[in-house]
């Protein structure tokens, strides 16, 4: 059985934000939520390093520990989905990730928060597959179509992978043992020198 | 005793009328005080459950399909 994952190869993210669009496009994600966001440090300082983030998908999630209505569950291929009809817009969730991940569209009145709304790895949730409200609720469900998460698929530096951890893993190994450490981007030492630890 | 007046009987009457009238709202939410613990009892007696997903919602959906291999096949490079 598959164990799905993310990875995100910081020596190969330009932060295009390419991911983030997709994300929000694809699952047609709510104002004030993103799913996905990039990170950068020491932007704009040579050496600068950014990083794709959303759901990391834990195996012992800590949003579903503290959970009080105990709407997460993970699938067999481990992803952590949650259910918006038990959610009670607690927060408890959001304060234990240490992603960020879990995020409140504020719609309702006197400052609540609303359903939580977090990457599903593009997997939907408990509706039917492919139904129109796990649609509305969830977003796309690709993993059901045979596709991998759309914000992966379509990285234009093929920075962000997913799918099997594996097989993801062994592409990364590939990379860094072709490129040896640091950036393989042509034109890096050129640009940077070798002083330019990285 | 008859009453002296009218304004004396519809005294009285309304008198009578309220004590009865409060005796039974009292014996009413008494009874439905009573009513609503044992209705309430089982309820506290059952211990809670964790709700399970069922194996349809936590299903596999990943499939290593032709599109997939190609997007592992350009990753290589």
């Amino acid at each position: 059985m598959a164990r799905v994952k993310f990875l995100c190869d910081a020596d190969r993210c330009i932060e295009c934000n390419a991911c983030v669009t997709a994300c929000k496009n694809e699952n047609e994600v709510p104002w004030g939520i993103n799913r996905r966001r990039v990170v950068t440090i020491n932007d704009g300082k040579p050496g600068e390093r950014s990083i794709s983030m959303a759901c990391m998908h834990c195996t012992d999630a800590p949003c579903a520990a503290v959970c009080p209505v105990d709407c997460f569950y993970t699938t067999a291929d481990a992803v952590v989905l949650h259910s918006k009809d038990l959610c009670i817009g607690c927060g408890y969730c959001f304060y234990a990730c240490p992603f960020g991940a879990p995020q409140y569209p504020k719609v309702g009145n006197f400052g609540s928060r609303g359903k939580m709304d977090k990457c599903t790895y593009c997997a939907g949730g408990p509706e039917a597959d492919l139904s129109p409200v796990e649609f509305q609720k969830y977003g796309s469900n690709r993993l059901a179509e045979g596709k991998l998460p759309l914000c992966a698929e379509m990285c234009s530096t093929k920075a962000l992978l997913a799918g099997d951890g594996e097989i993801i893993a062994q592409i990364y190994k590939e990379r860094v043992v072709k490129r040896g450490y640091g950036s393989g981007a042509w034109g890096w030492q050129t640009a940077y020198k070798e002083t330019i630890a990285i | 005793m008859k009453p002296t007046s009218m304004s004396d009987a519809e005294e009285t009457t309304m008198s009578q009328t309220t004590k009865g009238a409060a005796f039974d709202r009292r014996s009413f939410f008494k009874a439905l005080g009573a009513g609503a613990t044992v209705a309430a009892t089982p309820a506290l007696v059952t211990p809670a459950q964790a709700v399970d997903p069922g194996k349809e919602e936590t299903k596999a959906r990943y499939q290593e399909s032709e599109h997939v291999k190609n997007f592992y096949r350009t990753n290589r490079y």
